[in-house]
């Protein structure tokens, strides 16, 4: 799958403190990257970078298979971003708003701006002045004006701060419908483990500016993913009496006797009786696996604010 | 595409007092100018009638005076309003060379700059006008008064990248209207003496053309320090606009920008 975006050894000192510190990220077209991390983590300092808003003080970012560096432009224009906060000319309507950003981008679609305003769900408030908007309806209107350039990557940074848990499940709902149905290609910053765990394909995460894994998530599931860890005299006869018995087959054999088993973690008395019943003996018997965040706890050292 | 930044730099005005402001600047001058009205004889005892050269001089020097503070608050705001209400991230995101977004702000300046200044001139044109109906219109003084505006115009904008460069770095309108404040109290003073050493002062080169209007002023030779004043406002624009272009090109945008 094509690369969309790619940092080699992204660094950014300040002084003496390195905020951002030799970060290898890898984007494919049609990810929808959580870059995880709590605050203060290096991720909107990271997200400045990729839009050229500060300067890497070390380390390259290819954007669309090019140097951003040289390119900015032409990656600039198939970009789509909100950072930290998505600020707008208050004295404006939001029509007016993105009609500006419309001529900043040099388009002659005017259709787009209500096409933009009705994906968020804010055309009703067209006309109304952008200071009178509550937060929640500034971050739908900040995605509305990344989205009105159609651009093939979104970066936004915590795009759900200030929504309500509806709004938060709606634009959840949105960013997966426009990555299956328009391709669009996201990087999302949250420090909300639950959120990013429902929404992305792939994970980054970061932690005193540096990204310690990326990790697909569905390898993270299986990683966080809880099951009954078994020791049997006997595993090829256990396997059997789990498929015929218990009419299970998402286990796995993890050899010397051991089978991990997905299925039954809360009914671990009705595994051991059919097992018993079956003439294997069962040594051992524990449910183990971390949830999401008992592992990013482990990474990280223990960071408690996410 | 420059064309399309300066449109939406005018529609980012939209709805504020920036508008309010451009009248402002210009009502002092009409109203200043109205004074040609007042009943006047020459030394002769005849009554004189309107002089159209002596009301462009009242507007122009009015103008003049004020206009050190209103530019500098207008390029002020053009310049801070996208830290103040933080969409600078927004705006130094797009796929645009940092350069032609300044350009765009100081060119949205400079039609300010002739908007209320052709405004100042309202009313001294409107007499014009009207007075052409009862007498010939002194086509000299016009040209005369037009060129002034358009010269000191010109020279206004002058500083103008400075305020700019002020409000960039304080990413507030403060320090450019304070500038421009002591500014205006200095061309105030410096327009009283009618001198022209003033004009070393930069934003006292504005008053070279108008003073040229004034009667008898012109008679007392201002070239030797209008060349002068005329190179040092050059460097301080020149100086300050560079300025401004490095200031935007390595400005890093962080959180509290």
């Amino acid at each position: 799958m094509t690369c969309i975006l790619r940092t080699e050894g992204l660094t950014k000192r300040y002084g003496g403190k390195t905020v951002v510190d030799n970060v290898n990220m890898t984007i494919r077209a049609g990810d929808i990257y959580g870059f995880l991390g709590q605050n203060g983590a290096g991720k909107t300092t990271t997200l400045r970078m990729l839009t050229g808003l500060i300067h890497p003080s070390e380390g390259n970012i290819e954007l669309f298979g090019t140097a951003l560096q040289g390119n900015r432009s032409m990656a600039m224009s198939r970009i789509g971003a909100i950072i930290e906060y998505p600020g707008f000319y208050l004295n404006l309507n939001a029509a007016e708003n993105l009609e500006i950003h419309r001529r900043m981008m040099g388009m002659g679609n005017k259709e787009s701006i209500d096409e933009a305003l009705a994906i968020v769900g804010l055309t009703g408030a067209k006309y109304q002045k952008v200071r009178s908007y509550s937060l929640g309806m500034k971050q739908r209107l900040g995605i509305a004006r990344a989205l009105l350039h159609r651009p093939e990557l979104l970066l936004l940074d915590e795009p759900t701060n200030g929504l309500d848990p509806g709004g938060i499940k709606e634009m959840r709902q949105l960013f997966l419908e426009l990555a299956r149905k328009r391709g669009i290609t996201f990087l999302i910053s949250s420090h909300l483990l639950g959120e990013v765990e429902q929404l992305a394909s792939k994970i980054g995460i970061i932690h005193g500016g540096r990204l310690l894994e990326e990790i697909e998530s569905e390898a993270l599931r299986r990683k966080t993913r809880h099951c009954l860890e078994i020791k049997v005299t006997d595993e090829r006869k256990a396997a059997f009496i789990l498929e015929q018995k218990l009419g299970t087959t998402d286990y796995v054999v993890s050899g010397s006797g051991g089978l991990r088993l997905y299925e039954y973690v809360e009914e671990p008395e009705r595994v051991s009786a059919a097992l018993a019943a079956g003439g294997v003996g069962v040594r051992e018997l524990s449910v183990s696996g971390d949830s999401l965040e008992d592992y990013f706890l482990k990474l990280t050292g223990g960071a408690k604010h996410v | 595409m420059f064309n399309r930044l300066i449109a939406a730099e005018l529609m980012k005005l939209k709805h504020t007092k920036m508008y309010l402001l451009v009248l402002a600047g210009a009502l002092p001058a009409n109203l200043v100018t109205w004074s040609g009205f007042l009943p006047r004889v020459t030394p002769d005892g005849v009554r004189a009638g309107i002089d159209l050269q002596d009301m462009f001089y009242r507007q122009g020097m009015t103008m003049t005076i004020l206009a050190p503070f209103m530019f500098a608050l207008m390029i002020g705001y053009i310049v801070s309003r996208e830290y103040q209400e933080r969409t600078i991230n927004q705006l130094f995101a797009y796929p645009i060379p940092r350069v032609n977004i300044l350009l765009a702000k100081l060119t949205t300046a400079l039609l300010l700059i002739f908007v209320t200044s052709a405004l100042s001139s309202v009313s001294t044109l409107a007499t014009a006008l009207v007075s052409s109906f009862t007498q010939p219109v002194d086509t000299a003084a016009l040209g005369a008064g037009i060129r002034m505006n358009l010269l000191a115009c010109v020279l206004s904008f002058g500083t103008v990248p400075l305020a700019a460069a002020l409000s960039m770095v304080g990413k507030s309108v403060i320090p450019s209207t304070v500038l421009g404040a002591l500014a205006a109290l200095v061309t105030l003073i410096g327009e009283m003496g009618h001198g022209a050493r003033g004009f070393l002062f930069p934003w006292l080169m504005p008053y070279w053309p108008v003073r040229e209007l004034g009667q008898g002023l012109q008679r007392i030779d201002a070239a030797a320090y209008a060349v002068p004043g005329g190179i040092i406002l050059t460097a301080l624009f020149a100086i300050s606009l560079v300025f401004c272009i490095v200031y935007y090109e390595k400005a890093e945008i962080h959180s509290g920008s």
